[in-house]
């Protein structure tokens, strides 16, 4: 393993790859945060979709697989598609989210016609337009790795740029509106932006997966963080993680493309984040079942008391099925004697029964200072 | 003390034929409506009566079918920066990963303009505004973690942060608690007695009188505006609510006289 990394860092092919994977995972994860932090992660989903009849209709046009007007096509398409959805939007009664649908299942289905189309030509030029939708960074050279620097690159400056303007437009844009900036102009910003992340980001991951390249790493970050600003750095980290692992995988196993291998990364890191993070499924239910606890433990305390009591004497012991009658079924008392008796509060008298210690009483007395002296 | 751009004479807002249509459904009539510098007011109405609306088209935040809105005597677009808003707690998601104070500091971004960053001039602006609505304890608290109450705090403190002559807020004391409420009206009677003038959509008939000295009934067009006590009658409220509200002034105004 750690043999097949040294050999992966010094050849110059492989050194080219890894860091063209490692820019566009810095740039979808900044991007990325955006579309999820104005709830438009479908909209990423379906301008990468879209960016598809693009890519082959540039090549129609063009005659070869040239990078330029193959990134130009996807852009115009994708941009097509988010127009759509808003002109459908507006216009009609359909909601959002089944424009979307639409948006994204008319696209991607004329793609994959053109596409099948094209291949069926005479011509060789067109081999490999395939890899467009599982993406295949092994292909990357010097070339491809500068446009995605260069183009990730001016996305964030553009983010870094408009920071708060574009933490307005996610916030709160009305106010940010009345303040006299354009929410118009920055959504067409922040739109250009994630469409630049997803143009470079077609040939290493492809249109399928692009955009859990950009939601994916934005939701694994927020789960761990509370500000805009360690969001979208971690979120860069983890995408670019994800990508540099991804396509070292992708080149150590043959027949497993790049696209895949990177999304299973980034999907593994954000599961284990929306899981275990401190807001996590499993944190929560954690501390939940540990305050159940200690809530259960406080009741079998006040139990005792109450029992003691009653009989006015506070070494009166009593068996923990008689505590377990006054308790709902399936209340174990059981755990929560033992619990009480690791902390002091209550010793076990005989077999079965139960009784309160010096501690026990002073325990009570603290939880609710209300009660009756014993 | 007077604002930066304050006409004396001219009203602190005068709204002039305000018609305002989503799609063909008018929200807004043919909307008149002065308020004088320094007074404190209340926009009350039924539901769908456009009160929200009104405040957003004062500020040009929807595309209006005709009027004239003028803040000093100037138009809106001159007089932007007198001009605070809080809008209402729902219509932002408080689950946004950002802290107390960074959200007071976005009411000085429009002082600020494009592409310049808060520093620390800023951020002391935004704890001084914090210390007002009493919540400086909680300046680095995620948004997320704020009681209903303590989320209009923070939203009155980002007006508060802008520094402007004229106050609109929407529905200020919509599910906060009675100290919150007692606080914010305290600190807008105090805006108010500085000079400023605050229009508030209002929704709670019992306290109009004891808050505001003015109202502005409305259900799509403006069934009567001015002083309380000559404009809030159960005549004006059964033309906006028709006979959906059992609040009579007149009998309450009664009581207390005995």
């Amino acid at each position: 393993m750690l043999e097949f990394a040294v050999e992966l860092f010094s050849d110059y092919t492989a050194r080219t790859i890894l860091l063209g994977a490692a820019s566009l995972g810095v740039v979808s994860g900044v991007v990325g945060s955006y579309a999820v932090l104005r709830k438009q992660s479908l909209v990423g989903d379906v301008m990468s979709h879209a960016a598809l009849p693009g890519i082959v209709l540039a090549f129609m046009i063009v005659g070869v697989k040239e990078q330029l007007p193959i990134f130009i096509g996807a852009a115009l398409s994708a941009v097509l598609a988010v127009f759509v959805i808003n002109l459908v939007t507006r216009n009609s009664r359909v909601k959002t989210d089944s424009a979307m649908g639409i948006a994204l299942s008319v696209f991607f289905g004329l793609g994959l016609v053109l596409l099948t189309y094209v291949q069926r030509m005479p011509d060789a030029n067109q081999a490999g337009l395939d890899k467009f939708l599982f993406g295949q960074a092994e292909a990357l050279v010097e070339k491809d790795v500068l446009i995605i620097g260069l183009t990730g690159f001016f996305a964030l400056l553009v983010v870094g740029l408009f920071w708060k303007e574009f933490k307005l437009l996610c916030f709160d844009p009305d106010f940010g509106g009345t303040m006299g900036f354009s929410m118009k102009s920055l959504d067409i910003l922040v739109t250009a932006v994630i469409v630049s992340a997803i143009v470079i980001g077609l040939q290493t991951v492809g249109v399928v997966l692009m955009s859990s390249m950009l939601i994916a790493p934005a939701v694994a970050a927020r789960q761990w963080t509370g500000t805009m600003g360690s969001m979208v750095i971690l979120a860069a980290i983890i995408a670019a993680v994800s990508g540099v692992t991804g396509v070292a995988l992708s080149a150590g196993f043959e027949n497993v493309p790049t696209g895949p291998a990177v999304i299973v990364c980034v999907s593994v890191i954000a599961f284990f984040s929306v899981l275990f993070s401190p807001n996590g499924f499993f944190t929560l239910k954690l501390k939940d079942a540990r305050s159940r606890r200690e809530i259960k433990k406080d009741y079998v305390l006040k139990a005792l008391h109450d029992l003691a009591l009653e009989h006015d004497d506070p070494g009166y012991a009593h068996s923990e099925r008689l505590l377990a009658l006054g308790s709902e079924k399936g209340f174990s008392v059981k755990k929560s004697l033992w619990a009480l008796r690791t902390a002091g509060y209550v010793e076990s008298v005989g077999e079965d029964n139960w009784r309160l210690t010096q501690s026990g009483i002073r325990e009570v007395k603290k939880l609710s200072p209300l009660e009756k002296d014993l | 003390m007077s604002g930066r751009g304050e006409n004396p004479v001219a009203p602190a807002i005068r709204v002039t034929d305000l018609t305002v249509a989503y799609g063909d459904k008018t929200v807004l009539w043919d909307i008149d409506l002065e308020i004088p510098k320094g007074s404190m007011v209340a926009v009350v109405g039924p539901n769908g009566a456009g009160k929200t609306t009104l405040i957003k088209s004062i500020q040009g935040l929807l595309p209006r079918v005709a009027g004239v809105i003028s803040i000093h005597g100037k138009s809106y677009e001159k007089q932007r920066k007198e001009v605070s808003y809080v809008p209402q707690r729902g219509s932002v998601d408080w689950d946004f990963p950002t802290s107390v104070v960074d959200t007071v500091k976005m009411g000085s971004y429009g002082d600020l303009g494009w592409i310049r960053r808060p520093g620390r001039k800023e951020h002391e602006k935004a704890l001084g505004a914090l210390e007002k609505v009493d919540m400086l304890e909680f300046a680095q608290r995620q948004i997320s973690q704020l009681s209903g109450g303590q989320q209009q705090r923070v939203f009155l403190a980002r007006a508060l942060v802008q520094s402007a002559s004229v106050y609109l807020l929407d529905e200020p004391f919509q599910g906060v608690d009675a100290t919150t409420e007692k606080a914010i009206v305290t600190i807008l009677k105090e805006l108010v007695g500085g000079g400023k003038t605050v229009l508030a959509v209002h929704h709670d008939l019992n306290t109009v009188s004891e808050y505001y000295e003015r109202i502005a009934i409305l259900n799509v067009g403006l069934v009567a505006s001015g002083r309380v006590e000559d404009v809030f009658n159960s005549e004006n409220l059964m033309k906006a609510y028709g006979g959906k509200t059992s609040f009579f002034p007149e009998r309450k105004a009664a009581k207390r006289a005995v």
